[in-house]
C-alpha cells in the first residue's frame, strides 16, 4: 500500500470515528428532548458534568492541546522509525537473494 | 557504552529464567502480510486496546463506586462531581466501551467479508464469537449500574427477551434478574457479572483467541492465498508494532476528545415503582435487535409474534457461530452468496437501527 | 565548536526522541489518574453545634463531637471555659479517650499518654493533640480549624 493510500485511510478512519460520534450525540440529543417534553423538574435533576470554572475549562483544553501536537510529533517520528526500518528490511532481502 | 552492557546483563539474567527470549524471536519472526486488504489487520490490536483503557477505568472507577441500590447513584453522582476529573474518567470508559463494540463488529465483517475463518482458523472464528458474546454482555452489565430510570427500563426490556424463548426462557430471564424482576438484586448481580466473571471469562477467551492466531499466523485473503507469488510480508517486530503504534496514538487523542466533549451525563436514581420513561432506548448496538423485536406482531400464525424474533436470533445466531462449517466452499457461488449477506447484513443492520431512532 | 564524530548514531537519536516523546504522553495521562486515585482529604473549614447540647457540661468532663468523619473531643475546663481536640492520637491515628481521675488522655493502642491540655507527656505520641479553635455565636457552638478566620 503506498504512503498515500495509507494516509488516505488514516483520513477515513478518523473521520469514520467522528462521524460514529455524531450517531451516538443525535441519540443523545433525542433522550435529552423526549425527556424535557414529559416532566420538567428531572430535568434539573440530571447531573451534567463537565469542567467546574475557568481555570478546569482552560487546563482541559490545553491538555488536549499538548494531547494533539504530541500525538503529530509521535507519528512523525514513527513514520521516521517505520522508514529506517523498511530500509533496513529491504537491504537485509537483497543482502540475503545474493545469497 | 556501559548502558548498553547493564540492559543486556538484565535481559540474559531474566532469560536464563525464564527462556523470555523466546517470545522476543518469536515477535521478530512473525510476518504480516501486505496487501490491498490489509488495513483490516489493525482492528484486532484496536480491540484490545480499548479493552485495555477499559480494565484501567475500570479500576479507577470500582474504587468509589457502590453496587447497592441505595448507594449506585448517589456514588456515581459523587464520581462525577466530587471525585477530581471523576467525570472524565466515567465518560472514557462510557465511549471506550462503545469503540471497542464498534471496532468488534468492525474486525468481526473484516473476517466474514475475507473469509478468515477458512480452515484451519474455524476455533478462532468460534473463540471470536464468544467474545463478540460477552463484549455486548459486559455493555449490557454495565449500563444498568447507574441506577437511574434509563438504565432501569432498558435492563427490564432487555432481560424480559430471553423470556421468550420456550422451555429455558424463563429460568434464563430469573438467571439474569436474580429473581421475577429487576431488584437491588439485579444490580449486585450485574456488578458481579461486569467486574468479576465476565472478565474472568473474556480473558480466557481471549488467550486462546490470541494463541490460535500465533499458531497459525495471518490469514490471507481467499484470492490471494491461490496465487502461486509470495506476498510481500512485514515482520511484527518493529515493522508492523510501529505502525500499530500510530494508530493506537490516534484513537487515543479521538476517544480522550470526544470523552471529554461529549460525557455522558447521570440522572437521578431510578424508582422501581414509577412508570417506565418515554423514549426507553438500549444502547447502539442493540438498537438493530431491538428494532426487530418492536416490527413483529404480537401474533404470527399460532405462535408468539416475540418468541418467533428471538428464536430467528438465535437461529441467525447460531448460523453465524458455524460460518466456518457452512461456508465450506469459499471459492464457488455458495461462497460468494455468504459475503453478499454480510453486506446485507450491514444494510440491515445500519438501517433497522436508523429506524429505531425515528 | 564543531565536533569530529557524532555523539550518537542516527539511530540512537531517533530512538531517544521516540522514547522520550512516548513518556512525556503516557505522564501526561499520569496526571490526572493519580489526581483521581488520590482525591483530597476531606476535613470541614467549620463544624457548628447547637450550644444548647454543651452548655451544661461539668468541669472535667468531655464531649465528643463529629470533626468531618474524625472524632472531635470537647472538653470542660475546670474555669468553665471549653477547650476542642481533635481526638485523634498523633502516633498512629487511633482515637484518644479522656480519663477524669487522671487528668489526661489517654490512647489504648500504645499507651500513649496527654495531659489535659492535649501535651503529649508519656508513651510514643510525638506531637500533642491537635487543637481545634472555637467560639459561642448566637445559639451555637463554632468550631474551627486553628487559624482560620
Amino acid at each position: 500500500m503506498t504512503a498515500k493510500k495509507k494516509l488516505i485511510a488514516l483520513f477515513v478512519l478518523i473521520v469514520f470515528l467522528h462521524s460514529f460520534v455524531l450517531f451516538k450525540i443525535n441519540f443523545a440529543q433525542q433522550v435529552e428532548q423526549e425527556k424535557t417534553g414529559t416532566i420538567q423538574e428531572e430535568a434539573s435533576e440530571k447531573i451534567v458534568p463537565g469542567p467546574q470554572g475557568i481555570k478546569e475549562s482552560t487546563g482541559l483544553y490545553v491538555f488536549i492541546a499538548w494531547l494533539w501536537l504530541a500525538i503529530l510529533v509521535l507519528v512523525y517520528v514513527l513514520r521516521l522509525k517505520i522508514k529506517e526500518e523498511d530500509r533496513l528490511l529491504e537491504m537485509r532481502f537483497l543482502s540475503e537473494k545474493k545469497k | 557504552m556501559k548502558e548498553k552492557n547493564v540492559k543486556k546483563d538484565i535481559r540474559s539474567w531474566l532469560d536464563e529464567r525464564s527462556g523470555l527470549s523466546a517470545v522476543f524471536r518469536f515477535l521478530r519472526e512473525k510476518k504480516i502480510p501486505q496487501h490491498k486488504h490489509s488495513i483490516w489487520y489493525y482492528t484486532g490490536s484496536a480491540i484490545l486496546l480499548f479493552f485495555g483503557i477499559q480494565v484501567i477505568t475500570g479500576f479507577m472507577l470500582v474504587f468509589y463506586y457502590n453496587p447497592t441500590l441505595e448507594e449506585a447513584n448517589s456514588s456515581v453522582a459523587r464520581i462525577m462531581t466530587e471525585v477530581p476529573l471523576g467525570w472524565i474518567i466515567r465518560s472514557v470508559h462510557s465511549w471506550s466501551a462503545s469503540f471497542m463494540i464498534a471496532f468488534v463488529f468492525i474486525h468481526l465483517l473484516s473476517i466474514w467479508i475475507t473469509k478468515g475463518y477458512r480452515k484451519p482458523r474455524e476455533l478462532t472464528w468460534m473463540s471470536g464469537v464468544f467474545l463478540l458474546v460477552l463484549s455486548l454482555l459486559f455493555g449490557f452489565t454495565g449500563y444498568l449500574l447507574p441506577w437511574d430510570d434509563l438504565s432501569l427500563s432498558a435492563t427490564k426490556v432487555g432481560t424480559d427477551i430471553p423470556r421468550s424463548i420456550p422451555v429455558v426462557g424463563v429460568w434464563v430471564t430469573k438467571f439474569l434478574r436474580g429473581g421475577e424482576d429487576v431488584t437491588g438484586d439485579t444490580l449486585t448481580r450485574f456488578f458481579g457479572f461486569h467486574v468479576c466473571i465476565l472478565p474472568i471469562f473474556l480473558l480466557a477467551l481471549l488467550a486462546v483467541h490470541v494463541y490460535l492466531i500465533q499458531k497459525q499466523g495471518m490469514s490471507l485473503p481467499l484470492d490471494l492465498e491461490r496465487k502461486e507469488e509470495k506476498v510481500k510480508e512485514l515482520p511484527f517486530w518493529p515493522n508492523f508494532v510501529y505502525r500499530e503504534m500510530i494508530v493506537w496514538l490516534v484513537l487515543v487523542g479521538v476517544l480522550f476528545t470526544v470523552s471529554v466533549f461529549f460525557p455522558p451525563s447521570l440522572d437521578k436514581a431510578a424508582d422501581l415503582m414509577a412508570p417506565a420513561p418515554e423514549g426507553i432506548k438500549p444502547e447502539w448496538y442493540f438498537l438493530f435487535l431491538f428494532q426487530m423485536l418492536k416490527i413483529f406482531p404480537a401474533k404470527i400464525l399460532f405462535m408468539n409474534g416475540d418468541t418467533l424474533a428471538v428464536l430467528l436470533i438465535l437461529l441467525g445466531g447460531t448460523a453465524f457461530f458455524f460460518l466456518p462449517q457452512i461456508d465450506n466452499k469459499p471459492a464457488e457461488r455458495k461462497g460468494k452468496m455468504i459475503t453478499v449477506i454480510a453486506y446485507l447484513f450491514i444494510i440491515y443492520a445500519v438501517g433497522m437501527s436508523v429506524w429505531s431512532l425515528l | 565548536m564543531k565536533l569530529k564524530h557524532s555523539l550518537f548514531t542516527r539511530r540512537q537519536f531517533l530512538n531517544g526522541l521516540l522514547g522520550g516523546w512516548l513518556g512525556a504522553f503516557a505522564a501526561s495521562f499520569l496526571y490526572p489518574v493519580l489526581k483521581f486515585i488520590f482525591p483530597p482529604t476531606r476535613e470541614p473549614e467549620e463544624v457548628i453545634l447547637p450550644f444548647v447540647d454543651f452548655q451544661d457540661m461539668e468541669p472535667n468532663t468531655v464531649k465528643i463531637f463529629a470533626w468531618g468523619s474524625k472524632p472531635g473531643i470537647l472538653k470542660r475546663n475546670d474555669d468553665r471555659s471549653y477547650t476542642a481536640f481533635v481526638a485523634v492520637c498523633t502516633h498512629l491515628d487511633c482515637n484518644v479517650t479522656y480519663l477524669p481521675d487522671q487528668r489526661k488522655f489517654y490512647c489504648a493502642c500504645h499507651e500513649g499518654w496527654y495531659d489535659e491540655n492535649g501535651v503529649h507527656t508519656a508513651g510514643p505520641p510525638p506531637r500533642p493533640l491537635r487543637r481545634l479553635s472555637l467560639s459561642i455565636e448566637g445559639e451555637n457552638l463554632v468550631i474551627k480549624r486553628e487559624g482560620v478566620e
